[in-house]
């Protein structure tokens, strides 16, 4: 009988089994050997893991034990060694026009951003004022708080946020709650709001948005920031009691000169209906200024500066107002303060308006009105936390005929650079009594003022 | 007033146009906020660069004042060099106001050296003002610790190699002969402060800790009741007494404090109240890196013999 082909495979299998097998069972031991070896490492690696766990814990357990400690342990003495500290972060180019109109990933570091962080600053600014005037004054609204007369408010509670939006521009944006008449709720409004494009061609800036206008020295600070309680009876006069607060573009130039010298342009909507109203685009209101610094040694300053605003009223007639101002400050060498401030601004209106005439059929015949004002202070300030000082102005009234002046002397107490106190009495003589909503105010009028600032988190510093 | 306008333009632009720019391309026009990192950036870009600082060694850092002249230098700077961690944090009103891309924040241009600086004095607990003017990253005045010129040079070197690369191996040689000689100071300086390891001290404000520790002292108490807050009569009643109980010898104060009242204390308390360079130029003699250190160290030794 012949083998079937079946069995024959099996014990070719199984032959060949048979002489592989010593190989095989050499391999398997050789294997265990290993495995063994390699366990062994394990477990003196597991070992050695252990250790040094249960040190670090003692080590977390004893300084946990420990007050907590404000300074990082002192460095050893040593000798300066050179060496590389950790590789730079390669640096970001500046942007080219491509780059610029390459998309970006705003919120590439948002979304990087750790627990608890905003990527910007963000403060709180608090400014109380009261203010006291003789009952004639309350009853005609004619304090330098119309209608807020002889109460204590909440003048601005602002809140400010601002920084960096990418590498390019800067933001910053202002939220303003305050009484506007009492016993109302008080008004929320957008104070400021705009961007600044910081990396624009031949040193060139714009800015954008909702700003408070570069006109002049005082009109740019915010309520709480100002020398005095209150803003100069020109400025009031001229622009209003909220200042010149525009929405549009603003292009700075400081061109590379030897000596400091900032040129502005701006274009903007002319919403201020004290001064403009007209509030369109396509008649824009057109602002300018220029300034310039002196360093008067090592302890002098002295900022010069030009304004111009042009626009149309409501009523499409031409307001023009230029303005000259200086600002002088003295801070002998190693003081903390300056000691002795001197600033002032003239201002002059040229504003068309329409004489309108009892008579239907006659056209309204125009007159151009030039007006003029200026304001000066002068502060004293002999110690950190105390200074006075005393602001003078005076002022035509752009529409209507009759001038006003007014001097108010003030005292400012600092507990700190967050915290101030101020007390002003202010006595105000019109040239003729005035005409307000609520009636015929008094000719002359004093007041005092008491105002209590602070600043709660980031607030940027300011300028000269 | 068209004509006023147009005129006003054109002068401005003529001015601009007849400027001096040709300097720009013969060096490199660096701009630091105080006047330690110009001599050091001076030290390390020796005949390559210019350099200008924002402030006086006179001056309280913590609160200078933005001047129109500040933004007039950054202008046409190159480079800006800040201490960072807070201590110059004004800068970026005036980098703002300078209109100069070249040296805003995140442009190669500028140099923050704070970068790998091992900070003192990082607060542990939730801050807040309460505390006085604390800096919540940490203590910024590390430019006072010879020690740690190593690390912010490394960091104004990198920054310059980034403007001008081609000059990478005069800048190198420029640093290290400049550490080369701070260190032979350095031992020489450890030397002189050697008898004195451990012996306390009092500051007027914390301004002194990094060259402190780095010279084995102890800082046992400050003047201010906290940073930047003037004291209290019963604090510096306090500090009179422990000065006394703890036969303390000295105590520090930045030119630009109240030395008045530092010199009114020591008398009080039988110690002696010394005027510290807290920044090159601070004081008579310390025109330089090694000159304000130097100083430091000498005045220090004598006070404390």
């Amino acid at each position: 009988m012949r083998p079937s082909p079946r069995v024959g495979f099996v014990a070719g299998l199984v032959l060949a089994m048979s002489c592989t097998a010593p190989a095989a069972a050499q391999d398997a031991e050789a294997l265990r050997r290993e495995l063994e070896q390699m366990r062994k490492q394990m477990q003196e690696t597991q070992a050695q893991y252990e250790r040094s766990i249960e040190a670090l814990s003692e080590r977390l357990r004893k300084l946990e034990a420990q007050p907590p400690a404000v300074a990082t342990p002192p460095a050893p003495a040593a000798p300066v060694v050179v060496q590389a500290p950790a590789p730079a972060e390669p640096p970001p180019s500046a942007p080219s026009a491509m780059d610029l109109l390459r998309r970006r990933e705003p919120f590439a570091l948002y979304g990087a951003r750790g627990p608890g962080q905003f990527l910007f600053d963000m403060g709180v600014a608090g400014d109380f004022v009261a203010n006291f005037v003789k009952r004639s004054a309350e009853r005609t609204e004619s304090g330098t708080f119309a209608g807020r007369e002889n109460r204590f408010f909440p003048r601005e509670i602002e809140l400010n946020l601002f920084g960096q939006v990418d590498p390019y521009a800067r933001a910053e944006v202002r939220i303003e709650a305050g009484e506007e008449a009492p016993r109302e709720e008080l008004t929320v409004r957008l104070a400021e709001a705009h961007l600044t494009l910081l990396t624009m061609p031949w040193g060139t800036q714009l800015k954008l948005g909702q700003v408070r206008n570069r006109f002049g020295l005082l009109n740019q600070l915010h309520e709480h920031d100002l020398p005095q309680t209150d803003r100069p009876n020109v400025l009031r006069a001229f622009f209003g009691e909220e200042g010149l607060v525009e929405k549009g573009g603003e292009l700075t130039w400081v061109p590379p000169l030897p000596f400091y010298l900032e040129a502005l342009v701006g274009v903007f909507n002319g919403d201020n209906d004290v001064a403009f109203g007209n509030g369109r685009i396509r008649n824009p209101l057109v602002t300018a200024r220029l300034r310039t610094f002196f360093e008067l040694g090592d302890t002098g300053g002295l900022q010069l500066g030009a304004s111009l605003a042009t626009g149309l009223t409501a009523d499409e007639h031409r307001s023009t107002i230029v303005g000259v101002d200086a600002k002088y400050k003295y801070r002998p060498d190693g003081w903390l303060h300056p000691l002795l401030t001197v600033a002032g601004e003239a201002l002059w209106s040229r504003r068309t308006v329409a004489i309108a005439s009892d008579d239907p059929d006659v056209v309204a015949a125009e007159q151009t009105r030039h007006r003029f004002g200026w304001y000066a202070y002068a502060e004293l300030q002999p110690f950190r936390r105390w200074a006075g000082g005393v602001r003078y102005d005076w002022t035509e009234y752009p529409l209507d005929p009759g001038r006003e002046w007014a001097v108010e002397p003030y005292l400012t107490f600092m507990p700190s650079d967050f915290l101030r106190f101020r007390i002003g009495y202010k006595h105000t003589d019109r040239s003729r009594p005035l005409l307000t909503d609520a009636g015929l105010a008094p000719r002359t009028m004093d007041e005092v003022f008491l105002q209590g600032s602070f600043i709660l988190g980031a607030h940027p510093a300011h300028p000269f | 007033m068209r004509r006023i306008i147009v005129f006003v333009i054109a002068l401005v632009a003529g001015a601009a146009l007849l400027a001096p720019g040709a300097p720009a391309a013969e060096k490199i026009r660096v701009v630091t906020t105080i006047p330690d990192l110009k001599s050091l950036a001076e030290a390390v870009g020796g005949d390559v660069v210019e350099v200008d600082s924002l402030t006086r060694g006179t001056q309280n850092f913590h609160e200078a004042e933005v001047r129109p002249s500040m933004m007039l230098k950054l202008r046409r700077a190159d480079i800006l060099i800040e201490n960072g961690v807070d201590l110059d944090a004004w800068v970026d009103v005036a980098v703002v106001g300078a209109n100069n891309g070249k040296i805003i924040r995140g442009a190669p241009g500028r140099i923050d050296v704070s970068r790998g600086i091992p900070l003192l004095e990082v607060p542990s607990v939730r801050v807040d003002r309460s505390m006085g003017d604390v800096h919540p990253l940490g203590n910024p005045h590390f430019s006072l610790d010879p020690g740690l010129a190593p690390t912010i040079t490394q960091s104004i070197l990198d920054g310059l190699v980034r403007l001008a690369p081609e000059h990478r191996a005069a800048f190198e040689a420029n640093r290290q002969a400049f550490l080369t000689r701070l260190d032979g100071e350095l031992a020489r300086w450890t030397q002189m402060l050697a008898p004195f390891k451990g012996a306390k001290l009092v500051v007027f404000h914390p301004d002194f800790i990094y060259f402190i520790v780095r010279f084995g002292l102890v800082q046992a108490a400050t003047v201010e009741d906290k940073p930047g807050i003037p004291p209290s009569p019963q604090h510096v009643v306090r500090v009179i007494r422990q000065i006394k109980d703890e036969k303390i010898k000295v105590i520090l104060v930045e030119p630009w404090n109240d030395v008045k009242l530092a010199r009114r204390l020591a008398e009080d308390a039988g110690a002696k109240a010394i005027v510290f360079a807290s920044a090159v130029g601070a004081v008579k003699g310390a025109d330089n890196y090694i000159a304000a250190i130097d100083f430091n160290v000498r005045t220090l030794a004598e006070a404390l013999r």
